[in-house]
């Protein structure tokens, strides 16, 4: 009996780490790889410039022009400066070669809560002062609005991480793209999707078209830029930093190859 | 002994009792430790904890969601038993 019973639960131990292992996520995905060798019509030229030098919130701007003409797109990490995940995604695009159009990265939006590891800096939560028909409401906002308008991107996209799950937990939004209406939101969930087990069934993306009347920096940029805007947000529910890390950068990635910038089939 | 709490002992110590419990909890708690060693045998585990957070979390929103461990663990020792106990009445059946 007490033989069967030690069997039984060895059993189970081996085959969950058998089976965990034979089954990992994804990476080897076409976007990823495109979005990091250079492109074969020579070597994009970075820029990097401090936005708001001088003051507190004082922040890196990194500019990559590609070699051939394209959209603008926009990446933003650290608009709370607890989300490591965007952070470190963002500082990673930073380093990415787009084959076309430009590429403007800002790793730490909010430095102060960056630095300070918290979802909000001196001013409040940032991702809320980007009211409708009004200048942003604190020097850190308006001097990002700044730098977006001087960009004009057409493409614009907003790292985050939630505590739970959109639809399971409430008032938490994790494993969702936000987009604006004209934005590729449903393409996007799909696509991460790949990356996620059959056996994770709610964490599963959900798209969910923005509402552009709110004071959210990617919805202001969707309705006085006409920007195609998404928000991208996973989980801290089960997911290890690791997972995180990889299903923000397959967002950016992909975000980035939809709209033009990288050329992921290799020719164009 | 008393033949009810020998019945209780046997089915906490029913193999069936303590290769359900750990079917539900081991390949779930290795994805908890690490997000690549999820199993597709971690689904029961994965369902019950996040059925439980959502269940919990709608019903009193400020709890962090490690709080949940607990009954999670005492939610599937109760299903590990009623498996157990199912197989203990079929054992007996059997033999009968
Ligand atoms: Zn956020």
């Amino acid at each position: 009996m007490r033989r069967r019973t030690i069997l039984a639960a060895g059993g189970v131990v081996v085959g969950s780490v058998t089976a965990g292992l034979a089954s990992r996520l994804p990476t080897a995905h076409r976007s990823l790889s495109a979005a990091r060798r250079p492109g074969d019509a020579g070597e994009a030229s970075t820029n990097a410039e401090p936005l708001l030098p001088g003051t507190d919130h004082e922040t890196t701007l990194y500019e990559i022009d590609a070699p051939r003409d394209g959209p603008t797109a926009m990446v933003f990490g650290g608009v709370h400066g607890d989300e490591r995940s965007g952070i470190v995604v963002a500082r990673q695009v930073a380093e990415w070669r787009p084959d076309a159009g430009t590429l403007v990265v800002v790793p730490e939006t909010n430095r102060v809560a960056v630095e300070n590891g918290e979802r909000e800096g001196v001013d409040g939560d940032l991702n809320r002062h980007f009211p409708a028909d009004r200048e942003p409401l604190t020097d850190l906002a308006r001097g990002i609005w700044d730098a977006v308008e001087r960009y004009d991107p057409d493409v614009v996209l907003d790292l985050h991480r939630s505590l739970g799950i959109r639809g399971l937990h409430r008032e938490f939004v994790g494993q969702a793209v936000y987009h604006s209406p004209d934005a590729r939101g449903e393409e996007l969930a799909a696509a991460l999707d790949d990356a996620v087990p059959w056996y994770l069934p709610f964490h599963r993306f959900a798209a969910s078209e923005t509402n552009l009347s709110g004071p959210l920096l990617f919805q202001k940029a969707a309705r006085e830029l006409g920007a195609s805007a998404y928000l991208f947000e996973t989980t801290e529910f089960l997911l290890d930093r690791e997972a995180r890390v990889e299903l923000t950068r397959l967002a950016a990635a992909h975000v980035l190859d939809m709209h033009g910038l990288l050329d992921a089939e290799g020719e164009r | 002994m008393n033949p009810s709490v020998e019945a209780l002992r046997r089915i906490a110590t029913s193999p069936a009792t303590i290769g359900t419990y750990a079917l539900l909890v081991v390949p779930f708690a290795l994805g908890w430790f690490e997000t690549q060693l999820f199993s597709p045998l971690a689904l029961p585990g994965y369902l019950l904890f996040s059925i439980g957070t959502a269940i919990g979390n709608a019903l009193a929103p400020r709890f962090e969601f490690w709080i949940y461990w607990a009954p999670f663990l005492v939610g599937c020792f109760g299903i590990a038993s009623a498996v157990g106990a199912g197989y203990e009445w079929w054992c007996g059946r059997r033999s009968a």
